[in-house]
């Protein structure tokens, strides 16, 4: 699992592109910016899965749960696709994350929330991951 | 013509990076014995600005040091003319001069045709200075690691914003992200032995 982060229009996805050659091989690509609101994969359809936008998928979960259950629903889904690597070798799960925790203070309470379960949800992405990049505007640091 | 480098400088509120620009400024004008020159692109960039273009007058009755400050909220490719060869240029900030002239008209950053006019505009003008000067150094902030999808100006801003960044580092000699006064570099040689 490949953990991808840095802040909004840095240039995340172009890298994740050019690093895994996307041209060349085949892959399943979902965005929560494109307005799909599960994380559902078709598993069959490719061995790298690209899934981007974690930030709206996070808020997606702050909107219905409380801090625990949201975490939980998020290892979850973590454990699950660990699992799916793990059944083959070519398999990769890279997900997309905008930074989101570097801003003043939210006005409103539920977006406060969401800010504070996204940073708990990243730590739990970045412990789950073997590999992470920071992008910042198109350069990479590989901080795991 | 020898087209000039372009040194890319970016960071949080009070990262110190205005003052990391300014040092590699006078840095490399003492290599170049080339002239110095600000360009503020507003008061609203940082409200140190006004005090540092007020330094900068005194800094050239003491000891010499010769600062050329310009005020230049739009339209920066006015400015390229007046640059010699062997000359510094340090433009404080991107961030500012996006805002200007995005905002200049009432409603036009609606339009997408705008949008890419503004980018394109501040682009070109960024090149035009470089060709026609030793180094320029551009500064900017670091204003996109928060939420920026809640609003639509905001999510506009933003967009070109980093796109801008991105373009900036592509094309950069040396690209610089200062957190709390450390430079990082993130692009290239030192510019010079001091940095």
């Amino acid at each position: 699992m490949h953990f991808v982060t840095g802040g909004a229009f840095n240039g995340k996805s172009k890298w994740v592109k050019d690093f895994y050659r996307l041209e060349e091989v085949q892959y399943q690509w979902i965005s929560a910016y494109k307005g799909k609101v599960n994380m559902d994969t078709d598993q069959n359809s490719a061995d790298i899965h690209i899934l981007e936008g974690v930030e709206l998928w996070i808020r997606g979960l702050a909107k219905e749960f409380n801090t625990d259950e949201v975490r939980t629903r998020w290892k979850n889904q973590l454990r699950f696709w660990l699992g799916w690597e793990k059944e083959d070798i070519h398999r990769r799960v890279i997900l997309i994350g905008s930074d989101i925790s570097k801003g003043i203070v939210p006005v409103e309470a539920a977006d406060r929330y969401w800010r504070d379960v996204t940073g708990w949800a990243y730590q739990d992405t970045a412990a789950a991951a073997d590999r992470i990049d920071l992008i910042w505007y198109g350069i990479s640091q590989k901080i795991k | 013509m020898a087209k000039g480098s372009l040194m890319f400088i970016s960071g949080g509120v009070r990262s110190g990076k205005s003052s990391f620009a300014e040092k590699a400024a006078a840095d490399l004008a003492k290599q170049t014995g080339g002239k110095l020159h600000y360009i503020a692109a507003g008061k609203a960039c940082d409200s140190e600005m006004e005090a540092r273009i007020l330094r900068h007058k005194e800094d050239r009755k003491k000891n010499g040091i010769s600062w050329t400050t310009w005020e230049q909220p739009v339209r920066l490719a006015e400015l390229s003319g007046v640059f010699g060869d062997k000359d510094i240029v340090l433009f404080d900030c991107l961030t500012t001069l996006l805002n200007n002239e995005l905002f200049s008209a009432e409603n036009l950053w609606r339009k997408q045709d705008f949008q890419e006019k503004v980018s394109s505009d501040i682009l070109h003008a960024i090149n035009e200075i470089r060709k026609r000067c030793k180094t320029i150094i551009v500064v900017s902030n670091e204003v996109l690691n928060e939420p920026i999808g809640g609003n639509e100006l905001v999510f506009i801003y933003g967009k070109i914003l980093g796109c801008l960044h991105q373009k900036m580092v592509e094309i950069a000699n040396q690209a610089y992200l200062i957190e709390s006064g450390i430079p990082i570099q993130m692009k290239g040689e030192p510019a010079c032995k001091e940095l």
